[in-house]
């Protein structure tokens, strides 16, 4: 296994360590609290970020796992098509917005703006996020096992947005429904998966109103 | 919606196939996507049934087989009951009846400042002499991203094709662009609406994926757009263009984000961008992932990552605060900086931001290269004009003003066949170019189209040699303001351009060229 010290190093230089030792094996990133941009674009292999890690952590990541031992900076795995992304920590502003696909997992919080136009990514948060949360979500799935802040999933267009805490208020668009057997046995798989404990009995799933909301 | 009553449609029925024979023919209601026309089955007329709804389109006059047909304004808008215009009642009694604001595609209608009151100033005796076109070279090759990346894109003629999208545009007009440019040597643009495959060799002047067969020299460069809705982005993406454009704004509708009606939003569509088909498509108005400069630089700067630093950076403004905004962008660091006027088309927007928001594209460009200047990256960083180009003189005016290259949105489609009928938005557009119908594409071959955008291009640059040449000048690069008059105190007071007889710039304009600017 690799291991990457960053200290003193620029993003640059990282990612093109990362891309030149990645051939599907595991790599070892450490003190990387200070690099925005951090493993983005990869395409395969396992990148193990030990502590902090700053903004847009595996922009555009397309089938590579990355692990954060700690928090993340805003707007990571932004953009995402495939691959996994896992916080040990919380992650500020903006997680896993515009993603296309793969899943984002969360151990901690997440703040505002959290998985604003999913176009069919798996986010689960197992904190709290805070406002905002899943604005103009197309489709994919979001679940947060704890309590969401205003405009809660506002303007949804399509996907499913499934919260086991409350929210301080909806946001337009959005009903509530109570779940399937079908979701019931998607979110337990998904939660073994990624041994997560939690209680399905009090999940409220919500959907989109309409598909046409605006004209 | 249309005005009513704005197009008189009339047959004359000593032409009309029909009106001779009925039932022979009835072209004309087959082709007309408003319903203008209608046939009587029984006795096989055909009748004039809703001339209201005509919105000036002109495809029955295109296909009708006698020549019979003539579709002429009814009256001007200006000289009737102005400030209540027919479009002002009739926009009051849409909202009256639907309770919603009124969209219109292609562009703005209203009358702005323009490149029309700005004259060229040829070479007499006093300045270097004319040169010959016909026995002289003339150098507009542009290259952007020297030095600044691994491959700068060199653009044989200083022309771009503006982004636009797949879901705006039909696939049969993305693939004509694409081999317009591949034909000439210049860039097109995917647009926010994600790659369609063909584009990718289509444009580099292959006609097949595998890139074996080069049918068109010299090849030509795609462009990726990177928008707020990034519809269809993905590394693959990315990295499939020869440039990447980060669409700020646009002139139609500069502070909101791309509108794509569910009218137009086909499986094919829907699945190229990841949504409901039939759902419509609204692009946010700001990068969600972006809250500050520092923001956008560090999106630059992934950007170049994940494509290996091998690609030059676009960025595509709005018509706002042009010195600020283009100061912002080479701060950011853009290789190129399209600025869009009040006058750039669109696909749909609402009424009012085409007709009333934003600034014109002869008032964009001063501000914009003063910043350029201020930076000392004029020439280096490239400054691309968009917004109502219509011809090699409109092209010429803007590298004078201090552009390096200009972009045909509206101009490419009339080019393929467009007759401005602003009714894009409708998704009925019987020419195929902005329609996503089948029957309607059918009618526009891409190859042929590919051909009249190439010859548009290339009649274009003659004419800017002309005046380049007769203006003293063998490269593009050299031309200045000085080769420039404005013809009217207005056009002087927008531009800092000498007042032809006057021949000084206005006195607001007299310490240097230079305008107060703000953040606002």
């Amino acid at each position: 296994m690799e291991t990457i010290d960053a200290v003193n190093k620029d993003f640059k230089a990282v990612n093109k360590t990362l891309k030149e030792t990645l051939n599907g094996q595991q790599v070892v990133v450490k003190n990387a609290g200070h690099l925005h941009g951090l493993a983005s674009g990869l395409k395969l292999g396992e990148v193990t970020i030990q502590g902090d890690v700053g903004d847009y952590l595996g922009v555009l990541n397309d089938g590579a796992i990355i692990k954060v031992t700690e928090n993340a900076g805003k707007y990571m795995a932004d953009n995402m098509t495939s691959g996994v992304v896992t916080i040990d920590g919380n992650a500020d502003y903006g997680a896993g917005q515009y993603c296309y696909g793969g899943s984002i997992i969360i151990y901690g919080d997440a703040g505002d703006f959290t998985a604003t136009m999913n176009k069919g990514a798996t986010i689960l948060v197992a904190g709290d996020v805070g406002d905002e949360v899943g604005t103009y979500m197309l489709n994919g799935d979001l679940i947060i096992l704890g309590n969401a802040g205003e405009n809660f999933s506002n303007y949804l267009i399509r996907g499913n947005v499934y919260i086991g805490g409350n929210w301080k208020s909806l946001g337009h668009n959005t009903r509530v429904e109570p779940l399937t057997s079908g979701d019931l046995a998607k979110l337990s798989a998904f939660f073994e998966k990624h041994e997560i404990e939690a209680n399905l009995t009090n999940f409220k799933k919500i959907v989109a109103a309409s598909e046409k909301p605006f004209y | 919606m249309a005005v009513i009553g704005a197009f008189c449609v009339s047959v004359n029925r000593e032409l009309c196939i029909n009106a001779r024979m009925p039932g022979k023919c009835a072209t004309c209601a087959e082709v007309c996507p408003y319903d203008v026309y209608s046939l009587d089955v029984y006795t096989g007329e055909m009748h004039i049934q809703n001339f209201n709804a005509c919105v000036g389109c002109r495809i029955c006059v295109e296909f009708c087989p006698a020549n019979a047909i003539r579709i002429n304004p009814a009256e001007s808008e200006y000289i009737s009951r102005y400030p209540w215009t027919f479009g002002a009642i009739e926009e009051i009694h849409h909202k009256a009846q639907t309770g919603e604001y009124l969209l219109r595609g292609f562009g703005t209608q209203t009358p702005t400042p323009n490149f029309d009151m700005i004259t060229v100033v040829p070479s007499q005796i006093a300045s270097p002499a004319p040169q010959d076109k016909y026995r002289e070279e003339c150098d507009m090759e542009v290259i952007i991203g020297e030095g600044t990346c691994e491959r700068p894109i060199h653009l044989k003629l200083p022309f771009v094709w503006p982004a636009m999208s797949f879901g705006a545009l039909s696939k049969e007009a993305k693939m004509a662009l694409a081999v317009g440019a591949a034909m000439t040597g210049i860039a097109t643009n995917t647009g926010e609406g994600g790659l369609i495959p063909d584009e990718t060799w289509l444009s580099r002047g292959y006609t097949d994926k595998e890139f074996t067969n080069k049918q068109w020299e010299p090849g030509g460069y795609l462009v990726v757009q990177w928008s707020t809705g990034r519809w269809g982005v993905s590394v693959d993406y990315v990295n499939s263009g020869d440039g990447i454009e980060v669409k700020i704004g646009q002139g139609a509708k500069p502070g909101m984000g791309g509108h794509l009606l569910g009218a137009k939003v086909t499986e094919e569509i829907a699945e190229v961008r990841g949504i409901p088909a039939g759902s419509d498509a609204l692009s946010p108005c700001r990068y969600y992932d972006v809250q500050s400069l520092e923001d956008m630089k560090h999106m630059v700067e992934f950007l170049r990552d994940v494509t290996n630093y091998q690609l030059p950076i676009f960025f595509k403004l709005g018509p706002s605060r042009p010195y600020a905004d283009v100061a912002a962008c080479i701060e950011v660091g853009a290789d190129a900086i399209s600025i869009d006027g009040l006058v750039g088309g669109t696909g749909c927007s609402p009424d009012l931001v085409t007709q009333g928001v934003g600034i014109p594209t002869i008032a964009c460009i001063p501000p914009a290269v003063q910043a350029l200047k201020d930076y000392g990256v004029h020439h280096k960083v490239k400054l691309i004009a968009l917004g109502g180009i219509r011809n090699g003189l409109d092209a010429f005016k803007a590298f004078a003003m201090g552009a390096d290259a200009v972009g045909f949105g509206s101009a490419a489609e009339i080019a393929m066949g467009c007759r401005v009928c602003y009714a894009c938005h409708k998704g009925n557009c019987p020419y195929g170019i902005t329609s996503q119908k089948p029957e309607m594409r059918a009618r526009l071959d891409p190859f042929k189209a590919g051909e009249q955008l190439s010859n548009f291009l290339k009649a274009t640059a003659e004419e800017i040699k002309i005046l380049t040449m007769l203006s003293g000048h063998n490269r593009t690069i050299d031309l200045s303001t000085e080769d420039l008059r404005a013809m009217d105190l207005n056009t002087a007071a927008l531009t800092g351009l000498k007042l032809a007889g006057y021949d000084r710039p206005l006195p607001m304009w007299e310490n240097g060229n230079q305008p107060v600017h703000s953040h606002g």
